[in-house]
């Protein structure tokens, strides 16, 4: 539905993205993952037809989105990294404006607004002027703007930015409840967005694509690491070594926890082989308490760190491995 | 073709109605309207009154004049005047016509929906337009009051093509005036910039009146307020609509212009 060959921006003498490409399946979520200026923003630009690529392509439905422009704008829903929205209108006629001039005939309007309305759960501010409400909700007629007219391809630039927790939550399931019938595209910079909504991610880091693949296998793929972490009580002096002859164990981190004789230790293993009855049997021969023991695994964020820390070394690259295994919940 | 039309006036109507709901729900609008209405009320009394006091005193002199025409005097004059306070107030109207949409980030919703930048900016012109011509509303009920009771009668086709007029110099100012608001993110600039424009428009007015030979002709038949006043004094011509239409046209050719200019630089 969406492809994208050789996609370059060039801005003077910076580019803004270079060599982009990628494509999408009809009725599939992509993610398009990278830190802030990384050239997502760029990218959604490109493809809703607002700005022109220097060079490459890029096609929506088969048509070229530079050159069949108004044939891709009535295939698409874009919701910018600012929602366009007008302060004075309610969220009704503000909706019902924007069907109109995305095409959708005058007969259909009403029940693609309310449709659109329920969707996106702004029943009951549907009179109210958009200026009033808050930045959720704002968020949420952002959303709604972009599938009022049920295009084939939604383009959803940072989605959740800015929202609480809870309207993260309803967006996420929102932008899942739109998938089959839409083709999404949706750029972020949080990571565990993608890993919940999408069904691919695209890496993209400084302009470049580095990486492309499901979330689970990314995760396998690019970190085998999976560790454990502990809750012991004894002297820990010689633990170190003691772990480290257990097949598999690469890295082991011991954190004596203050007023206590306990301490945590983290560890990391290069396989995906179950550890857990070793490290038990060596703590029981070795006379320490076990007071807490649970398996943590790589999550995206880390994948995507060390992406980006292998593509170029950042400066602070000790900072960004201290929280390199998070636990999975 | 005829389904193209039909889209067109589709995505007219709509740009045009949103355009048009925009002011009614603004509340600036309605304080221009006020103050515009307080203005033109003031000097409707004020010059009316002079004119029937200067007829009074031409009658009592006893002097055997051609006669005066009260009634056209008094459409002339206070249109003159009624120009005059409009062009102070059509840069308030279009400041905003594109500034604001560039600043709220809604022209990115505008130039990512299948609509053209002609379209748009059409839509615009025409609802600032019916806008201003609401605010006409009450001068013309006014008139209406004044030349009813005038004999002998102005005939009607004077009192419509001065207000014609009126409504055609609008059209174009505002026309320009959307063109500047699409340069720039800031009302205030469209502002000052459009009333420049204007300035610039009443010192080829000057020039052409000052100046005479092919020069002067040149200018006096670019100068807007110079057709104004062929139109107020009654006189259709054709060139008059000709330059009128053209500066309307050149504002949208423009404004459609520098809108997909902007998709090209902006980074």
């Amino acid at each position: 539905m969406i492809e994208v060959e050789h996609l370059s921006k060039i801005y003077g003498s910076t580019a803004a993205i270079q060599d982009v490409d990628f494509s999408v399946a009809t009725g599939e979520i992509l993610g398009f993952l990278g830190p802030n200026g990384a050239g997502k923003t760029t990218t959604m630009r490109i493809l809703a037809g607002y700005i022109p690529a220097t060079t490459g392509t890029a096609r929506i439905a088969g048509f070229d989105v530079h050159e069949k422009s108004l044939e891709v704008r009535q295939n698409i829903g874009y919701l910018p990294e600012n929602p366009p929205l007008y302060p004075d209108m309610t969220v009704e006629s503000f909706l019902t404006f924007v069907a109109s001039i995305k095409g959708v005939p005058a007969g259909d309007r009403s029940s693609k607004v309310n449709s659109a309305i329920e969707r996106c759960q702004l029943t009951e501010k549907r009179k109210v002027l958009i200026h009033k409400l808050s930045k959720g909700y704002k968020q949420r007629v952002g959303i709604a703007q972009a599938i009022v007219h049920d295009p084939p391809v939604i383009i959803l630039d940072e989605p959740t930015v800015g929202l609480d927790p809870k309207q993260i939550i309803e967006v996420r399931h929102l932008i899942k409840s739109l998938a089959n019938q839409h083709t999404i595209i949706l750029s972020t910079h949080i990571l565990p967005e993608v890993s919940m909504t999408c069904d691919r991610v695209t890496i993209i880091n400084r302009g470049k694509i580095i990486a492309t693949n499901t979330p689970e296998n990314l995760l396998s793929e690019l970190t085998g690491n999976t560790g454990y972490k502990l809750e012991i009580e004894g002297n820990t002096d010689n633990l170190e070594s003691l772990f480290k002859q257990i097949n598999g164990i690469t890295q082991v981190i011991i954190k004596p926890l203050e007023n206590q004789s306990r301490a945590i230790i983290e560890i990391r293993t290069d396989t995906t082989h179950e550890l857990g009855r070793e490290i038990a049997n060596l703590l029981i021969h070795n006379n320490l308490g076990l007071y807490e023991m649970r398996r943590t695994r790589a999550t995206l964020e880390d994948v995507f760190l060390n992406l980006i820390t292998t593509e170029e070394t950042i400066p602070n690259n000790e900072q960004l491995n201290v929280d390199n295994t998070v636990e999975t919940e | 073709m005829i389904k193209k039309i039909k889209i067109f006036i589709s995505n007219l109507l709509a740009i045009f109605r949103k355009e048009l709901l925009g002011y009614f729900a603004a509340p600036f609008a309605y304080v221009i309207s006020g103050v515009f209405w307080l203005i033109a009320g003031v000097f409707f009394g004020i010059i009316l009154d002079g004119i029937i006091q200067n007829a009074a005193f031409v009658d009592q002199g006893g002097i055997e004049s051609t006669g005066m025409d009260v009634a056209s005097q008094f459409l002339s004059s206070y249109l003159g005047v009624i120009i005059s306070l409009v062009l102070v107030l059509l840069p308030a109207l279009s400041m905003g016509l594109y500034a604001e949409e560039r600043k709220r980030g809604t022209l990115e919703l505008l130039a990512t929906s299948p609509l053209t930048n002609w379209v748009v900016a059409l839509g615009k012109l025409l609802g600032v337009l019916t806008f201003f011509t609401v605010m006409m509303v009450p001068l013309w009920i006014y008139q209406a009051i004044v030349f009813s009771a005038s004999d002998p009668a102005l005939p009607i086709s004077i009192i419509f093509l001065a207000n014609l007029a009126v409504i055609l110099v609008a059209a174009s100012i505002l026309s320009l005036g959307m063109f500047i608001s699409s340069l720039t993110e800031s009302s205030i600039v469209a502002y000052i910039l459009s009333f420049i424009l204007i300035l610039g428009l009443w010192i080829v007015d000057v020039f052409a009146q000052r100046v005479s030979g092919f020069m002067g002709d040149v200018l006096s038949y670019l100068s807007l307020f110079n057709h104004f006043n062929i139109l107020t004094s009654g006189v259709l011509e054709t060139k008059s609509i000709v330059l009128f239409i053209s500066y309307i046209f050149l504002g949208i050719f423009l404004t459609a212009q520098s809108i997909e200019a902007l998709r090209f630089q902006r980074s």
